[in-house]
């Protein structure tokens, strides 16, 4: 059978780029500039921004380097989402426009912004220094090159994926907690740092956890599993952040830190009453003191204002509580097992 | 600024290497690293295939013996002996110490690195971690350079070297950050910038910035250039962007298919097969399509790569990448359906000059990796040899310069230097008598090259691409740089980039002008067979008051005497 020749033809349609301008030495504040191009399936961002610099306005910065999805240089927001230029399909994020034709592009968030698409990186590798994400190897220098280590296929696969991380920054721009707070370890930081601590070579395991379960650390995350949705290298960054955290419990014990406290706090009202007693959970997590100092006021003040009931006095246990209690017992021995075969 | 012991140009695998090297060497040394991009950008992450090093956890019968005399014929006998003794000497070490340092390494049963085969090699000695060996090694590199402190300047983009006489006193620099144009008075220079495959534009499979910056630097200081006219086109690019199908599609089982539905390398390779070396394979791609026997498409001609046979599993555990680059590229899932490829431009063989400790004829400048030609690779490079050769002498380039950095005196950049170079650069944002479009002619670069300097060359073709590159030379003298602000200029960038490719194309298109034989990747139609009493020698390419001059340098041969070289 003959394909017929018009089979082969390439659907192009014209799409505008909405694109994020800053000059840092000419700008006050940032703006839009809108580019209408021809486009063909099959073209990325990525392609169609060389198009723009070369063909429209050479001003335009971005960078791009391999354009392969490997190296991590292109990373900006297309259509409100943080993702690879050099791998996104335009037609895919067309389907997504708020304004039908027109694709947004901005820079990543919660890194300084240099000028148009280019965001300051120097921040992210910062946090690596910080949080030591590297091998300390268990061997010394001097003996080095001589004979290889036996590391065991099941160890390999526990950070195979850890590894893919590409530095591209999606995350750290999609990160909700990044915006509240610029501190924080970051996704990405937190996903080397498990791949760091899963490493049998690895002879920095204490020290990096103990940097991880401080203030603006792993126990930060408020799980809302963002990094994870955006990365785009697939990887389960969540994965890597709760077995952290599970490290560190086991390791560290429970009174580490208010993000465990706050962990145990959960797991004990559930256990006694099948949900949470919210109103001394503060105390539990943070302390009498802290409680007072930093959540009473302002708790009085949503309750005056309504935004908040206030708290019941007592908690009931939840209906069929007995039955509950017996699954719980249960779902508790077989995740200690399951530990323990795991450690073998 | 003080001046450095040691300033490392570019942040790939052979900088990283030296870096950390340098500082093993002689801790109180003072040394930089600038690169033009964040170190882990670098196109050592675009390698996927891995490493050769006869480690013999998988042939248990492997030697460095074998590994020398593979390399040695694959190179077809161009390479320097006593260099690739040492590349293949020195592989089970650095790759045990990429081990002892973190590297990620897929695992044998025993628990010991794993190895695969590779084009050209005789046992299966390519270690590697699944498709992303570069992209880990780089990784590891970058890591253990920021835990030993490091000290990055990221995104610089090098200008020149400053030269007195026949030494150099440092680099000259533009940050891109903020326009400036900045010194860094140095006692040596190492180069490590990469390669130069990019001239060939649309048809090549590396990085926008494989624009050969640190050989251009060199050429333009005086320092020559070695066997330039050997490129690689690697086998397997796809179709529409030229991007990379690891060798390893070919490893693990990939066929190679033409429109007649045949396993059409039986002809060309009977006994390797598609695990035949490069330059015969994408000769023989190139063939079937001249011959039409290739697929036909508006992005034009191409072949199969088949992988269904391999089954879902195989293909999601060891080439995850592939499969990936396949359905966003191409829109190809390759369990489902053969991947469209083409041959693609991929490594340049050819680099600044050196001896085997990677010094250059200038006193205290060093080049290693792709940006330098030891040379490991002669004609033509093996699969899985890069990688080595990247860590092989960017630790040896670090651990020589750092050994010799007391030699020389750290010399003194004036500011007028400074100035003078400035203004060249913003010469070219004055709008009267500049108008020609940096993207036109880069375009342009490519498709000349493609078409007169590609797989298969002649002597009318290389003429009129001589012609070509000659008058794009012009016409860059009238390039334009629209973007006049200073902060993150790509635009100038850019324009700079296509300056350093323009002039390393000339030295490409002279060798294989003056190269009257076939030997490795350089196939000549009118010069079907390989010259030995004429052409077993290095070509050399130096600028002498702003003009080409080529000579030769003899090879240093060894144990292994000159054959036919057949597969």
């Amino acid at each position: 059978m003959t394909v017929p020749t018009d089979q082969h033809k390439e659907l192009k349609k014209d799409v505008t780029f909405r694109i994020f301008r800053f000059n840092p030495q000419v700008d006050s504040k940032p703006y839009f500039d809108d580019y209408t191009i021809p486009v063909e399936r099959g073209i990325t961002v990525l392609r169609s921004l060389n198009y723009i610099k070369e063909h429209i306005d050479a001003s335009i910065s971005f960078r791009a380097f391999c354009q392969a999805g490997i190296c991590g240089s292109c990373g900006m927001r297309i259509n409100g989402l943080s993702q690879l230029a050099c791998t996104t399909q335009v037609w895919d994020v067309l389907v997504k426009s708020k304004e039908p034709g027109v694709i947004k592009v901005e820079p990543l968030r919660n890194l300084p912004l240099i000028k148009d698409l280019i965001v300051d990186m120097d921040p992210l590798v910062g946090k690596m220094k910080h949080y030591s994400n590297w091998i300390e190897s268990t061997m010394p220098e001097s003996s080095m090159g001589k004979k290889e280590f036996l590391v065991s296929e099941e160890e390999f696969l526990r950070y195979d994926k850890a590894t893919d991380c590409i530095l591209c920054a999606s995350c750290v721009s999609e990160c909700s907690i990044l915006r509240a707070n610029k501190e924080y370890v970051s996704p990405a930081v937190l996903l080397k740092s498990y791949r760091m601590n899963a490493d049998s070579r690895d002879a920095l395991h204490e020290q990096r956890l103990a940097e991880l379960v401080k203030d603006h650390g792993v126990w930060d995350c408020t799980h809302c599993y963002r990094c994870q949705e955006t990365c785009v290298k697939s990887i389960p960054i969540m994965d890597a952040i709760h077995g952290i955290r599970e490290d560190a419990i086991e390791n560290r014990g429970m009174k580490d830190t208010s993000g465990s406290k706050h962990a145990e706090a959960f797991m004990t009202d559930i256990a006694k009453k099948g949900k949470l007693v919210e109103a001394t959970l503060p105390i539990r997590t943070n302390g009498v003191i802290w409680t007072l100092q930093n959540l009473v006021p302002m708790a009085a003040k949503m309750i005056m204002k309504r935004r908040t009931p206030p708290p019941p006095p007592l908690v009931k246990s939840a209906k069929g509580i007995k039955t509950f209690r017996e699954m719980f017992k249960e779902m508790t021995e077989h995740v200690k097992q399951d530990h323990k075969s795991h450690k073998k | 600024m003080k001046p450095f012991d040691i300033v490392i140009v570019g942040g790939g695998g052979a900088g990283l290497y030296a870096a950390m090297e340098a500082m093993k060497t002689n801790p109180s040394l003072n040394i930089a690293v600038l690169s033009k991009v964040y170190p882990n950008r670098s196109h050592t992450s675009a390698a996927q295939g891995g490493a050769n090093a006869a480690l013999a956890n998988k042939a248990k019968d492997d030697t460095v013996e074998m590994h020398i005399f593979d390399t040695i014929k694959g190179s077809d006998y161009l390479a320097d002996q006593d260099a690739v003794d040492v590349l293949c000497s020195e592989a089970p070490k650095i790759i045990r110490e990429l081990d002892n340092i973190g590297t990620p390494w897929s695992r044998m049963p025993d628990n010991t690195i794993a190895q695969r085969p590779f084009g050209g090699a005789g046992r299966p000695r390519c270690c590697y971690c699944a498709d992303k060996t570069g992209h880990t090694i780089l990784q590891t590199l970058y890591e253990q350079c920021l835990k030993k402190g490091v000290i990055f300047f990221n995104e610089y983009f090098a200008l020149s070297l400053s030269v007195k006489g026949s030494r150099s006193r440092g680099l000259i620099a533009m940050n891109m950050k903020s326009g400036k144009i900045e010194a860094f008075p140095a006692r040596t220079v190492i180069l490590a910038t990469g390669g130069y495959a990019k001239m060939y534009w649309n048809r090549s499979s590396n990085a926008a910035g494989n624009t050969g910056d640190g050989q251009a630097i060199a050429y333009r200081a005086g320092i020559p250039m070695k066997d330039m006219e050997f490129v690689q086109f690697h086998p397997t690019g796809l179709r529409k962007s030229g991007l990379l199908v690891t060798e390893g599609a070919r490893g693990e089982g990939g066929y190679l298919i033409n429109k007649d539905g045949e396993r059409f390398m039986a002809r060309y390779a009977k006994e390797k097969m598609e695990l035949g070396p490069r330059d015969l394979v994408s000769r023989s791609l190139e063939t079937e399509i001249l011959e039409g026997r290739g697929f036909d498409s508006p992005a034009g001609k191409y072949l199969h790569l088949d992988l269904t046979h391999l089954g879902a599993d195989l293909i999601k555990s060891r080439l995850p990448q592939i499969r990936e680059m396949s359905m966003q590229f191409e829109g190809v899932d390759p369990i489902e359906e053969p991947i469209p490829v083409r041959p693609t431009a991929h490594y340049s063989m050819g680099g600044v000059d050196t001896d085997n400790f990677t010094r250059t004829v200038m006193d205290g400048v060093y080049a290693a990796g792709e940006c330098g030609c030891v040379s490991v690779h002669g004609a033509n490079r093996l699969g899985g040899n890069s990688l080595l050769d990247i860590l092989v002498f960017g630790r040896i380039a670090g651990h020589t310069a750092a050994q010799e950095a007391g030699k020389f005196e750290p010399g003194n950049i004036s500011e007028g230097e400074l100035t003078a170079q400035y203004d060249d650069i913003r010469s070219f944002m004055h709008s009267s008598g500049h108008y020609e479009r940096y993207g036109e002619l880069r375009e342009e670069l490519g498709q000349t090259l493609g078409t007169n300097v590609g797989i298969f060359r002649e002597a009318s073709l290389l003429k009129k691409g001589i012609q070509d590159i000659a008058e794009l030379k012009e016409r860059f003298k009238k390039v334009r740089v629209f973007d006049t602000s200073d902060v993150f200029n790509t635009n100038l960038m850019q324009v700079l980039e296509l300056r350093n490719m323009l002039d390393l194309a000339e030295t490409v298109a002279a060798g294989a002008y003056a190269r009257e034989e076939s030997r490795g990747s350089h196939t000549r139609t009118d010069f079907p067979v390989r010259d030995d009493a004429k052409w077993h020698k290095h070509t050399l390419a130096t600028q002498v008051n702003g003009k080409l001059a080529l000579s030769e340098k003899s090879v240093t041969m060894g144990r292994y005497e000159l054959q036919e070289r057949t597969y």
